[in-house]
Order: structure tokens, then C-alpha cells, then sequence
């Protein structure tokens, strides 16, 4: 049996009639081998099953709160007392006394929050609490599913918008291209995060009630609507070049020819061949998503307080930096490992799914 | 030869393993920094402050504490306050004045000399029909203050045509005369004249927003305003020194705005301020202490969360009653100021005559629960309203968590500091509740029953009564008292009773007199606290 390439992108159907011990050469379609050569990069599905991990976490923030911690992520226990270890410790203690006979404060002390208990204390504060006495670690569970609502709900929403309208710009091109093109230049003359932050707070205020949609001031799909309309040029625009190659083509030329309508051509002849364009987009864009609402969210334009966020749990967790840096630094690692997992298994999804990749391998 | 994937993998952990390390790095040089204050002798130089900000540098504009902090010293006023510690520094004293006024015997009319030689920091001269264009000026800018001055003879009428004359300021250059007449008698009309508001500043300044620019009238004058980064203070050659406003000890004063307590905090810890007034993050007043030298300062302030009495659901008392016995202060005080405070249920600090401790309300979360329901109010919306500072968002997080303990449904809103009060003050807001705190501007129960609480004084706009508390009988009784000259024990009595009764309606939920952390480095010494405006910057000196 001929060794295989040590790259797998490289399979040829020989090599697959090879290690299909010598039958019939069967033709497969791009999407299995695809899924071959994903198979065989173990970083990018480590990288994804690191990714799920955390989703699933996070998905289940309800059921840990629940269960384990006997606590929500805005229950405050300021005055309450934890058995760590078999010994009581107050949540939020110390600080400064003030005593009535001499009408002095003794500052000796200042406020004490409980550390990390490390399972300890049967699951409660598991992270510690933060400055309101509430567990960190359901905080932390909860602002990722809020980040994770926000980042994969946008770059839905965001892909779907910029997909159609590439679609359209690319199938029609003339005026129709012109103005979509010159749409998607204005949003892309403004740095994203300023536009994101500008809308976000015009909208946090007093939601949003235009059109006959309703949205409450701290609904989440106010940063998932705000994110999602920054960010359609970064798929719109590559999506639209691609759109306007395929338009060219023979088969689109046949399409026209046997009488099929623009719709049926752009969803059913010009779509499956962006596809995995879309698809690889579609994974970069959630890490910049979720990176765009931890910012926002950090600036106070994301997710609103008592709500968590990674975003907003790091600009609190801030406050305490220099006795509980963990409070940041927890949510901070969150987002670092979520968006990295994510742009690995995205590089991955990007050498498998496109074939003239392998032409920019270099040995 | 190692395929692409492998370094992109190599890559991202080395540069996680950098990340950290860098943080760790960062820690370790932030806890073992030394703290390197300048070598002076006695003479201060320059003092370098930190505050959080300030919202206007223009005497008719500005009304926060740290803005008047350092505008005591920049704009005077026809009378101030002295420059001593405790009690005392209530006592008004002339200031641009030659002397304290007459005072006709109904109380309608006051009358000031102007002391002979008064100059601003240009040059040019303080002349009495100044004072007559700084009161018009603060109604045609729309500052702050314009509703302490709307008792002056014709001044309501200027306020709603923005044209003419005040016929009830008479001045005269020559003989340096200004003559005051009220349409009536007002016991508190001295200590309004000495807020900065009626600081005189040169006829024909525009009334648009001159921040730091109006030449002043003190021992400094500004220079170098910029909103972002902060402004300087530096002597003013034309002012003499008088028996009550010292020259001034520090050459020059430069304050950095930085929002960030923590850094403020660390900034004097390394030495590179030397006093910020920012508030101590809970965690680090044992540290900020054994670092450097904290002072408390005792100023008069209340800190509530008030209730609009107009909207649902607090336009029910039962409700207003039920989150006043939900609220724990204690432990507010301590997550909020760790511990740096009291707990109040009144309306007025300690530091008032007819100050008498209230505790009209009993903590009890689950009775709290009951009212909400008996009212009707289980799950009402509720927006709770609070402004981007650290302590107001701690409190109003708390607060709403308090609120949705007891049945209803609140959600927390932040706005930024420079628009809070104006958005909570505008009717069409309709806001249900939210944070507030009042600082006196003078040592006088009308200073916060006439402001906040008196429905006679609610506007559309800019309005202070937050609550919208508008009981006829309490009105009243304001409006009687304002006409007594003197706090009487009597009059204190009758004080004691309006509050006592405006706390039994619940407009306000009051949870703490805050005691004001004042941070210095160990090197700064004579360090004073005037009782109205805080950390005395006149006096100070170095070790």
C-alpha cells in the first residue's frame, strides 16, 4: 500500500481507491472529502470539541446554579455566612467600623470577599463572589451564555443579511451591486467598535420601537441586532467578489439559458458554491462577534448590568483587580479560549473545505 | 518539516503563555512599586490632584463638589465661608464684600460695599453692576442655580422673558453699592449669596459655557481646561490676601481627571499625585491607609434611591413603604463604602439641629413581599436608574436586586454621569426610580426640604424633586419656614416634624451619610477640612 501524503488535503482519488483496498473508485462529493481531511486535523477538532465544552457549560449554567451552586447569578449574600471546609466564612466581610462613642471610623480593615472555595464549600462559590456577594462562578457560566447567545445569534444574522445581499450585488451587479457595494462602504468607513458602541448606547436607553418592532432597553437582541448590522461588510464584501466570479460561469450561463429564474439561481446554482466560503466565515465571524459584545459589554453598551457577561465581568471584576484579579482574569481566559478554539477550528474548516488551499501549502 | 496547522497551534499557545506572563509581570511591578514623592521642604510647589471629573469650570454652570472644590478658591463671592476646620467654617464672612450686609428689619432688603481695589485676574476691574450681570447671566445661561435667585425683585420676570432689567439689584460703580431687594423674606437668602453660582464675573461674559476661561477673582485662576485630561491653577498676581481668604500655599495646582478610583488610589500610592478625593474601592482601605494618609471627611450628604410618586408602581405608598423595609443599609454601607458611612432613614445628615434619628422602617423582606402583592404590584416593570460611577452602580445593582427579592420586576439602566441628572429631572423621561445623592450647598434645612422635596419647585426640566413629591400640606409648611429668619429651636422643631412627616409618605428610600475618604500621599501635611467644600487646598503643605 503506497504511504499517505502526511498532508491530508492532499488525498487523491488513488490514494482513497488505496486505503478503499483497491475497489471500484466511487465518486465522492467535495463535502465527504471535506470531512476526510477534517477528520485527520486533530487541532482544528480539538480546538472544536474545546468549543463545544464550553458551550455546553454554559448551556447548562441553569442546571449548575441550580443544583450545585443554590444560588442565581443576581442573588446577592452580602451578610451570609459559607461552611468552607468545615469552617464558616462570612461572603462579605470586614471593612471599616464606626464607633458611636468616639465618632471615629477604624479603617484597619477593609472589605473581605470570599475567595475561591474550589469545591469545598459542596459547589457554592466554586470562583469565589464578587463585590455584591454573588457566586462568581455562576456569573461566569451565565455571561457565557450570554456572550454565546449574542456572538453565534449575530453572525447568524449577520451571515444571512450579507449573504442575500451579496447575492443580489453579484447576480445583478449594475445599480443593484452599486448601491449594495456603496452600503456596505458606509458601514465600513466606520471603525466598528465606535459604531457598535454608539448604537448600542442609543438603544440601551430606551430600546428600540420603530417599524412595529419592539425591543425592551435590556433586551440581548439589542447587541446581537447591533453587532450583527457592524459587521455584514466583513461577509458581505468577499461573498459578493466570489458571487460576481461564479456569476461568469458556464453552468449559471445554462441555468439562464433552459429559463430558470434569479431566484432559483442565486439559492440553488451560485449559493452551494459559496457555501463553504460561508461556512469558513461563519466560524471567524462568531470569535469576532463574541469579541465585539466583550467589548461593548466592557464599555457598558453590551449586555446591562446585574446581567452577566464575559464583557462586563471583566470591566467589574476590574474594580478588585488588585485583590481579586481572578474576578477579571477568569472571564478574561473564558473569552481568550472560546476565540481561540474557534478561529483554529475555523483555519481547519478553511483547509479542508477549499481545495486550492493545498496550492498555498507550502513545503 | 512541521505542517502549517502545528505552528499556528505552537503560535497560539506561545502567545497565550506571553499573555499571562505579561499579567503577571504587571502585577508584580504594580504591588512593588515604591512610593516615589518628590524632596520639598515646607513649601508646597505644586500640588498635583486627582479627581474623577468635574462637570463645568463656569461659576454659573457648575454644581458638583469637586467642581466647586476648586472654584472656592478661583471665583468669590459677595460673602463666603472661612477657611477654618469643623463648625466654624459655616460661619459666613465677607468676602468681595467690605463687610456682612445690612439687612433691612422686614428682611426684604440687603445691601453690600464692595472692598475698594477689587480686581479680577485680567486686570480689569470687580465692579458692582458686575454682580447685577452675573445674576442675569445665570438666567440666560439656564445654569444650576438660577431657582435660588427667582425671590430678587423682578428676577422671575427676567427668568421668562430673558430681556430687561432686575429692578431688584441696584448697583452703583462709583460708590461700589449693590442693593438687594426680595419679594419675600428669606431666611437662607445669605447663605445662597455666598454659593458660587453669584460669584460676580465680568460684565459682558458671554453666557454661553466658559469653562475655565472667566478671569477670576481669588487666589488662582485657571488655565489649561481640557474635559479629558483636566486643568491647572494658578496664582492670581491681582488678588490681596484679606483676613478671611488666605493667599494660598501651593504655586500651582494641576488636577488629572481619571474616573478609575482604583487608579487614583494607586496614583498617590506611587507618588505620582499627591491628594485624590476618588472614592477608596472597599477592598483597599486598609491598604490606601498603611500607603498614605486617609483623612474622612464628615460633609453634610444623604444618599437615597428616590420614588416617583406620579408613576406606577411607586405612586402607590404601600409599595414605597415596602422597599424601605426591604433595603438592608447596613450592608449597603459596607458594599458600597466599605463600611465608610451610616446608615439613615432621614432626609437630613446628622450635622442639623433638628436632626432626629427616624426609624420608621424595620428591615423585613418577607412583610415587604406581602405589601408588594396586597398592592397589586407583584411583577410591575420597573426601570431603576443610576449613573456610571463606581458606588452608584454598586448600589443600584444592589437595589434592583432588592427590588426583584420583594416581587417586582426591575432592570437596571446606567447613563453616563453628564447626562444622569438631567434625563432623571425631565418629566418625559416618566422614570419610576432610581439613585440619587444631595450634598449640601449650604448648612440650611431648605437647602434640601425647599429643593428636593417641595412640589411648589418641580419643573418640567432639570427638576430636583426626583420624586416628584408633591403634597399640599408638606408644601405648606416649607413655604412658612422659608420666611423665618433665624433656626430657632422652634423653627428646628417645626423642621423635625416635615421631615418625620415627608419620610412617614415614603417619596425617598435614604440608605446612608456617607463619610468622604480624602487620599494624600505621606509627605503632604497642614492638611484641613472646611466643612462645605472639603479638603482645603490653601492650606495644605509638605512634611
Amino acid at each position: 500500500m503506497a504511504e499517505h501524503a502526511v498532508d491530508p488535503s492532499l488525498d487523491t482519488p488513488a490514494l482513497l481507491a488505496a486505503e478503499e483496498h483497491e475497489v471500484a473508485i466511487v465518486g465522492r462529493s467535495p463535502w465527504y472529502l471535506a470531512w476526510r481531511r477534517l477528520r485527520r486535523n486533530y487541532v482544528a477538532l480539538v480546538a472544536f470539541a474545546v468549543f463545544c465544552l464550553i458551550v455546553l457549560a454554559c448551556a447548562f449554567a441553569p442546571v449548575y446554579a441550580h443544583h450545585v451552586a443554590h444560588t442565581g447569578p443576581n442573588d446577592t449574600h452580602v451578610a451570609e455566612t459559607v461552611k468552607v471546609g468545615g469552617k464558616e466564612k462570612v461572603v462579605i466581610g470586614g471593612g471599616a467600623v464606626y464607633d458611636p462613642k468616639t465618632n471615629t471610623f477604624d479603617t484597619s480593615k477593609s472589605i473581605i470577599v470570599l475567595g475561591p472555595t474550589w469545591w469545598h464549600a459542596h459547589g457554592r462559590f466554586v470562583l469565589g463572589a464578587d463585590n455584591l456577594g454573588r457566586d462568581a462562578a455562576v456569573r461566569m457560566l451565565y455571561g457565557g451564555r450570554n456572550s454565546l447567545i449574542i456572538g453565534i445569534g449575530s453572525a447568524f444574522i449577520c451571515s444571512v443579511i450579507a449573504v442575500i445581499l451579496a447575492l443580489l450585488a453579484g447576480y445583478y451587479g449594475g445599480w443593484v451591486d452599486w448601491v449594495i457595494s456603496r452600503f456596505f462602504d458606509l458601514i465600513w468607513a466606520f471603525p466598528v467598535l465606535l459604531l457598535a458602541i454608539a448604537l448600542g448606547s442609543a438603544l440601551s436607553v430606551n430600546g428600540f420601537h420603530h417599524f412595529g418592532i419592539h425591543i425592551e432597553p435590556g433586551s440581548l437582541w439589542i447587541p446581537v441586532l447591533v453587532i450583527s448590522y457592524v459587521l455584514i461588510p466583513y461577509i458581505g464584501r468577499p461573498v459578493r467578489g466570489q458571487v460576481l466570479s461564479l456569476r461568469q460561469k458556464e453552468f449559471v450561463e445554462a441555468a439562464v439559458g433552459q429559463g430558470a429564474g434569479p431566484i432559483r439561481i442565486m439559492f440553488s446554482d451560485l449559493l452551494p458554491n459559496v457555501a463553504s466560503t460561508i461556512l469558513v466565515f461563519f466560524t471567524l465571524i462568531v470569535a469576532t462577534d463574541i469579541l465585539t459584545e466583550a467589548g461593548l459589554s466592557y464599555l457598558g453598551a453590551g449586555v446591562r448590568l446585574p446581567d452577566a457577561s464575559w464583557g462586563n465581568l471583566i470591566a467589574s471584576g476590574q474594580q478588585q483587580i488588585h485583590t481579586a484579579p481572578w474576578l477579571a482574569v477568569a472571564p478574561g481566559i473564558a473569552i481568550v479560549l472560546t476565540v481561540l478554539s474557534l478561529n483554529i477550528f475555523g483555519d481547519g474548516l478553511r483547509d479542508a473545505l477549499d481545495p486550492r488551499a493545498k496550492v498555498r501549502i507550502e513545503h | 518539516m512541521i505542517r502549517k496547522r502545528q505552528w499556528t497551534w505552537v503560535a497560539s499557545v506561545a502567545g497565550l503563555a506571553a499573555a499571562v506572563s505579561l499579567m503577571a509581570v504587571a502585577f508584580g511591578v504594580s504591588a512593588n512599586r515604591s512610593n516615589a514623592a518628590p524632596q520639598h521642604s515646607h513649601a508646597v510647589g505644586t500640588l498635583r490632584a486627582v479627581l474623577d471629573t468635574v462637570d463645568f469650570l463656569d461659576p454659573q454652570q457648575a454644581y458638583t463638589g469637586q467642581a466647586w472644590w476648586a472654584m472656592w478658591d478661583v471665583y468669590e463671592t459677595l460673602i463666603t465661608y472661612r477657611h477654618v476646620d469643623g463648625g466654624a467654617g459655616y460661619k459666613l464672612v465677607p468676602g468681595l464684600a467690605r463687610s456682612l450686609p445690612t439687612v433691612s428689619a422686614n428682611g426684604l432688603t440687603y445691601k453690600f460695599k464692595l472692598r475698594k481695589g477689587l480686581r479680577y485676574s485680567d486686570g480689569s476691574k470687580v465692579k458692582a453692576s458686575d454682580f447685577k450681570y452675573t445674576i442675569k447671566r445665570g438666567f440666560l445661561a439656564t445654569g444650576q442655580g438660577v431657582g435660588f435667585y427667582t425671590g430678587i425683585v423682578g428676577a422671575e420676570e427676567f427668568q421668562k422673558n430673558l430681556t430687561g432689567d432686575i429692578p431688584g439689584i441696584k448697583t452703583n460703580n462709583a460708590r461700589r453699592t449693590i442693593t438687594i431687594k426680595l419679594t419675600k423674606r428669606r431666611g437662607d437668602f445669605l447663605t445662597i449669596l455666598a454659593l458660587i453660582f453669584a460669584a460676580p464675573v465680568p460684565t459682558g461674559t458671554p453666557s454661553a459655557i466658559q469653562n475655565g476661561t472667566i478671569p477670576s477673582t481669588g487666589p488662582y485662576r485657571i488655565i489649561n481646561y481640557d474635559p479629558s485630561r483636566g486643568f491647572s491653577m494658578v496664582r492670581n498676581t491681582h488678588f490681596k490676601p484679606t483676613k478671611y481668604i488666605p493667599r494660598g500655599n501651593p504655586n500651582r495646582v494641576d488636577v488629572t481627571f481619571n474616573g478609575d478610583a482604583n487608579a487614583a488610589v494607586q496614583k498617590v500610592i506611587d507618588g505620582q499625585a499627591d491628594y485624590t478625593n476618588a472614592a477608596i474601592p472597599p477592598d483597599r482601605i486598609a491598604n490606601a491607609r498603611s500607603r498614605g494618609q486617609l483623612k474622612l471627611r464628615a460633609a453634610a450628604n444623604t444618599y437615597y434611591f428616590w420614588m416617583n410618586t406620579t408613576q406606577a408602581p411607586f405612586d402607590k405608598l404601600q409599595v414605597r413603604k415596602a422597599v424601605n423595609m426591604a433595603i438592608d443599609r447596613q450592608a449597603m454601607v459596607t458594599l458600597v463604602w466599605g463600611g465608610l458611612g451610616r446608615p439613615t432613614q432621614n432626609v437630613l445628615p446628622p450635622t442639623y439641629p433638628s436632626y432626629k434619628k427616624l426609624t420608621l422602617y424595620s428591615r423585613n423582606v418577607s412583610k415587604a413581599t406581602q405589601m408588594i402583592t396586597a398592592a397589586g404590584a407583584r411583577g410591575a416593570h420597573v426601570t431603576v436608574w443610576t449613573r456610571a460611577v463606581d458606588d452608584a452602580v454598586t448600589a443600584g445593582q444592589y437595589y434592583t436586586s432588592v427590588l426583584n427579592d420583594i416581587g417586582l420586576n426591575a432592570r437596571l439602566t446606567i447613563l453616563p454621569r453628564s447626562t444622569y441628572y438631567s434625563t432623571i429631572g425631565n418629566e418625559n423621561t416618566h422614570a419610576q426610580t432610581g439613585w440619587a445623592r444631595w450634598l449640601e450647598d449650604y448648612p440650611h434645612p431648605l437647602d434640601w426640604f425647599d429643593v428636593l422635596l417641595n412640589g411648589n419647585r418641580i419643573t418640567a426640566q432639570d427638576n430636583n424633586n426626583y420624586a416628584w413629591f408633591n403634597n399640599k400640606k408638606i408644601n405648606k409648611e416649607i413655604e412658612a419656614l422659608k420666611k423665618e429668619p433665624n433656626l430657632t429651636p422652634a423653627v428646628n422643631a417645626r423642621w423635625t416634624k416635615v421631615e418625620k412627616e415627608i419620610m412617614q409618605q415614603a417619596p425617598w428610600a435614604p440608605w446612608s451619610n456617607r463619610v468622604f475618604p480624602e487620599f494624600f500621599t505621606k509627605q503632604m501635611g497642614c492638611i484641613h477640612m472646611q466643612a462645605l467644600y472639603g479638603f482645603d487646598l490653601s492650606r495644605v503643605c509638605r512634611k
